[in-house]
This record gives C-alpha cells, structure tokens and sequence, in this order.
C-alpha cells in the first residue's frame, strides 16, 4: 500500500513565486562584498591587461613556438562552458525532461556569460587591440581577403551566432517571468521588469505564439550547439600540427563542452540553493540527474582520450608519437596526470548515489572537473604548440603574471556578472516549475538516502 | 446599453479550460483567457474554442531561415568571386567549408526572425493592461474575461459558475451612451 502523502508540505503554485522573489529580495552584505570581491579581481585583470596593451605581448610568455597558450585555452574553456546551457535549456526541453526545469535558467544565464567571456579573450590575444575590427574583414574596404575556407571565420561566425542565440532564448524565457516579477516588485525594479516583459500579461494568444517561438528557438538551439564547439575544434584539428590534426576532435570536444558546463552548473547552484533557500525549488533529485550527465560526459571524454592516444601509436606516425611521448612524460606531463585524474577518475565517485546526492561532494568534484577540463585545453594547446615539427624550435610555455592574472580576473569578471543577474532576474524560472509541479511534487517526495537519514 | 467584462477567476487549469469549454458549448466565443503558465488542459480546450491551428509565428522562422541560407551563398559566392584569388590551387568557390556559413546563418536570421514574428503576432510591447487584466493572473491565478453587453452578462456569469469559477465580477469597459 502506498504511503500517505502529506499535501500540506508540498510545493503550490505561489510557493514557487514567493521562493523565487525571495531569491530576489536586495542582497545582504555578505552577498555585496562577493560581488565587491569579483569586481576587484575583474579591475586587477582590466588594469594588467591595460599595461599589456601598452607595453606589448612580451610583457607575457607568450613566444614562439607557443603563442597560443592561456588566452586560447581560457577561450576555448569559457565557450566549452557555455555548451551545457543551450543543452540543458534545448535539447533537453525537446526531450521534455521535467529535472531541467529548475536548474535550466541558471545554465542559460551561464551560458550567455560564458560566451561574452569567450569573446573577451581573442581580443586579449591581440597584441594591438585597436585593430579588433581586421577580424570582420567585411565591407572590405580594407582589401583583406575574406577567406571562407578559414576555420577563424567559421569561429567568428559561429561564436556569433551562439551568443545572439543564447541570449535571444534567455530573454524570451525570461518574459513571463518577469511579467510575474513585476506585479509584486515596487520602484526601479518594477521599471526594469516590467521592460524586460515586454508588457505580457499571459494571454491564451500570447501562449500560443510563445509556446511556438519557444519551441522553434530550441529546435534550431539544438544543431548549433553542436555545432559551435565543433567548429571551435576545428580551429585546431584543421591545422597539420601534430597533437591537433585529428578526426576525433569534433564529437570529443563537444562532450568535453557539455562535460566541463554541467559541472559548472553544480558549482553555481549549489550555493545558490544553500544561500538563497531554493531548495526545495532545487531538489536533490535536480541534482543528482545533473550528476548523471557529468558522469556520463566523464566516460565519453574518457574514451576520446582513449582513442586518441590508441590512434597515435596505431597510425606509427613518428610526429604524432613524439607529440604524444611528450605530452605525457615530457617536462609538463604532470598536468597531463593532473587532467586525467580531473576529468577521468574523480567524476568515477559519481557512481556511488550517496556521492550524487550529496551536495558538498558534489561541489568538490564539480570544482575538480573544471580544473581537469582547463587543463585539458592547455595540454591540447600549449603541449602541441611547444613540441611542433621542427625540434630546434620547442620550448615549453612559462606563465608570466600578466595571463596568470587575467585569467583569473576572467572567474572574477563571469562570476560577477553572473551573480548580479541572479539577484536581479529570476535565476529558476517560475513559469516552467508551476507548469511541471507535479514533477517537483514527485521530488519533494522521492527517498534519497541522504532524506532517510534526516 | 453599457459594454461590460466579466472576470471569472479559477483556481486551477482543470476549472478554467472547463469553464472555456462550457463558454464554447453557451456559443459565448468573445473571451480571452489569462493563466500564469502554459497549461496543455487550457491550451487544448482553447484551440477546440476557437479551431486554432499552430501559430504564425513559425512562417517568420521559416522564411528567416531560408533568408539566412540564401545570404550566406550571397555573401560566400559572391566575395569568393569579387576576390577572384586562387590561394593553395583550391578553386575560387570552396563549397564544403561555406557549408558552415550558410549553416550559422540560417540558424541566425531564421532565429531572429522568428522572435519578431512573436512580437508582432502578441503585438508587443503593451503598454496597458488588458480589459479584466488581474496581477494574480501572472502569478498564481487563472482568469476568463468575457466582453459583452451588460444584458448577457447574467448568462454569462451563471456558464462560468457552473464550470466552478471561483470568484466572478464585473467592469463596465464602455458606459451606455446618454439618450436626449
């Protein structure tokens, strides 16, 4: 016989407004110092990135052979971030899966900061800023050729695409909610929300033709997702450079996107829900189906370094096996170690479901798995560069303080971005919980071992 | 005779589409729904109120789309060939790598597009609340607003009470005009 369910404790449809707005009521000071915090690391990189303009890219350690180093693998990491966004907010919504519903907000606004983070970064590599502009060779009034064939236009056009398209799908969502927002907010919130709705009041016709663009913006999210880190992989197995030129890089670095994305969607919800309250908007079974994905992802980037490194000594070729003898017992083979113990043997503890409901564990493996998928960019990039086809020329890349700065400024620049628009909009959308309430009042009553315990 | 909205309020889809339903069979057709999400009772219980088939709004992306495509072969084409420059002995018009541009653009302007033809349909942004309009409708509410003359709204209100609104009032959206 079925156990009785007591009604009284679960979630109503106001419940969800009032945890929601709660989030939203002003920050306290602890809230204010972290962003305070954020802005300084953001106004340290600013002001070293400044000093690198004006004294040139020698201030850093960026020489031949390797000058792609930190500021490509802090691109390629931020845009690989931004991948489980769109797939968790899309693909998934495609897929009706009822978990996104609490976490997807906060995975899109991850998203849209993380590719105008991206962005910021092939701008920080040039060495003279005020030519940005070379990049979009169009009108061509400059007589530069306007070359298709170039992976760099592919990137420049996908990239620019994917931030448009974020954030288009993160506003349109946003609608409703901050038409909800609105009725209950006083002041220049109350401007800003109602602008941000639009003036939507929830109409059976407004519905009908949001359900539709919805949809249809998710349909056409689900390609381009896809697509853009493939074209990002692209960038580099398109070269002959040992270490890059490799048929696998596509899928394999869409999984590591979606890999290193998930699990900074735990890193980010975590806290909100323990400082914010939203727990019982996100539930420990949001959690641990998001837990399953890093899992997942974890054996698939498993298995591409599996066979890549299986092709390497399968194909003889003498470059490829130099690359890939240094990259793991060369003079930085230990980051190497460190990435496949990040990414490969730590997430393994995601197969225990005490570890998945756990939301400390969470956390520690969450932070471990974006390490592991930075460094991944780094030994991809900077090992390759260092040990290319001509070894006169090798020499492995040293940070200098400049990149070491402005790639933490760069966490500090994200977070700070990210919080702010936490405090500010509705971080879990109210709209779709209300709409699947009876997922969440499934959830408020599954048995987790960690509820059975309590 | 003064022009007046009824505004039911339901505390549940399930009573809301019964109350659009009971509208629909009265041949009460002049209302308009508000609900707070998108419940799939409310939303099918309306398209068999009105015979709505799927919205518009996927003809703007549709047609957006097919802009995007044919915008990146122009752009592609046509600087491919302004530049008539053969670099590697690759030919002039590289078909497979333009694929990608004509792939991000479709995505692009049809994406674009298809959120203008939402606006455009919902005429966004408004600017005034709508007759019969209530905050709760936003939050955890759900309203049928009936437009009709004060004689019918009798009618109209006993349709709605019997399909289990909650709570039922009247606005006089326009009074009687004076007679000398």
């Amino acid at each position: 016989m079925a156990a009785a369910v007591d009604t009284n404790l679960e979630p109503r449809y106001i419940d969800v407004d009032h945890q929601v707005q709660r989030a939203m009521a002003p920050g306290s000071l602890k809230y204010w110092m972290w962003v305070l915090f954020c802005a300084f690391l953001t106004a340290l990189g600013g002001g070293y990135r400044t000093d690198e303009v004006y004294t040139g890219l020698g201030k850093t350690g960026l020489t031949e052979p390797t000058m792609w180093a930190p500021y490509i693998t802090n691109f390629v990491f931020w845009v690989g971030i931004a991948h489980s966004g769109t797939l968790i907010s899309a693909i998934l919504y495609l897929f009706r899966v009822r978990w996104r519903t609490a976490i997807y907000r906060c995975a899109e606004t991850m998203t849209v900061f993380a590719v105008a983070t991206a962005g910021l970064f092939p701008l920080i590599h040039l060495g003279r800023l005020w030519f940005f502009y070379f990049v979009v060779p169009y009108p061509n009034e400059r007589f530069l050729q306007p070359d298709f064939r170039s992976p760099l236009v592919w990137d420049f056009f996908a990239i620019g695409t994917y931030l448009t398209i974020s954030a288009v799908f993160l506003l349109t969502g946003l609608i409703p909610d901050c038409a909800n927002a609105r009725e209950v907010a006083t002041g220049w919130r109350k401007t800003l929300y109602t602008i941000f709705s639009f003036g939507w009041q929830g109409t059976d016709r407004q519905w009908r033709n949001f359900q539709m663009v919805y949809l249809l913006l998710a349909g056409f999210a689900t390609p381009l997702v896809l697509s853009v880190h493939s074209v990002v992989s692209w960038d580099f197995a398109m070269t002959q450079l040992p270490g890059w030129h490799s048929t696998i890089f596509a899928p394999y670095f869409v999984a590591g996107a979606i890999f290193s994305g998930c699990a900074l969607v735990l890193t980010l919800i975590i806290p909100i829900r323990k400082f914010w309250r939203l727990d019982e908007m996100v539930t420990i079974w949001h959690l641990d189906n998001l837990a399953k994905i890093v899992l997942l992802t974890s054996l698939i980037v498993t298995y591409s370094y599996v066979v890549e490194s299986f092709m390497v000594w399968y194909s003889q070729d003498a470059l490829e096996l130099t690359t890939f003898n240094q990259r793991y017992f060369g003079p930085q083979g230990y980051l190497f170690w460190m990435m496949v113990t990040c990414n490969c043997l730590i997430p393994l503890l995601l197969f225990s479901p005490r570890v998945r409901t756990n939301t400390v564990w969470l956390f520690i493996i969450s932070i471990f798995v974006n390490i592991g998928m930075w460094l991944e960019r780094f030994v991809i990039i900077a090992g390759s560069l260092a040990t290319n086809t001509m070894p006169s020329q090798w020499r492995f890349y040293t940070p200098h303080v400049t990149e070491i700065v402005i790639t933490v400024a760069s966490f500090g620049w994200f977070l700070m971005n990210f919080s702010l628009f936490a405090k500010f909009m509705p971080i879990v959308s109210m709209t779709e919980m209300k709409e699947g309430i009876s997922w969440l009042r499934q959830a408020a009553r599954t048995s987790y071992p960690y509820r059975k315990a309590a | 005779m003064s022009e007046v909205a009824v505004i039911s309020t339901f505390d549940n889809d399930e009573e809301c589409a019964q109350g659009i339903l009971a509208l629909h069979d009265a041949r009460i057709d002049q209302f308009r729904a508000f609900f707070p999400f998108p419940s799939e009772r409310i939303t099918e219980a309306i398209a068999h109120a009105r015979s709505w088939g799927p919205s518009p709004v996927r003809y703007w992306q549709l047609f957006g789309g097919i802009t995007g495509f044919l915008s990146a072969i122009a752009l592609t084409f046509g600087t491919s060939w302004e530049w008539n420059l053969i670099a590697g002995g690759r030919p002039i018009i590289s078909v497979p790598p333009y694929i990608i541009i004509m792939f991000e653009l479709t995505i692009l302007i049809g994406a674009l597009s298809g959120l203008t033809g939402f606006f455009v349909h919902n005429r966004m942004p408004v600017f005034e609340p709508l007759p019969g309009y209530r905050s709760r409708f936003s939050e955890d509410k759900f309203g049928v607003v009936v437009q009709c003359d004060e004689g019918a709204a009798g009618n109209v209100e006993s349709v709605l009470r019997n399909a289990g609104a909650a709570d039922i009032t009247r606005e006089i959206l326009a009074p009687a005009a004076e007679h000398h």
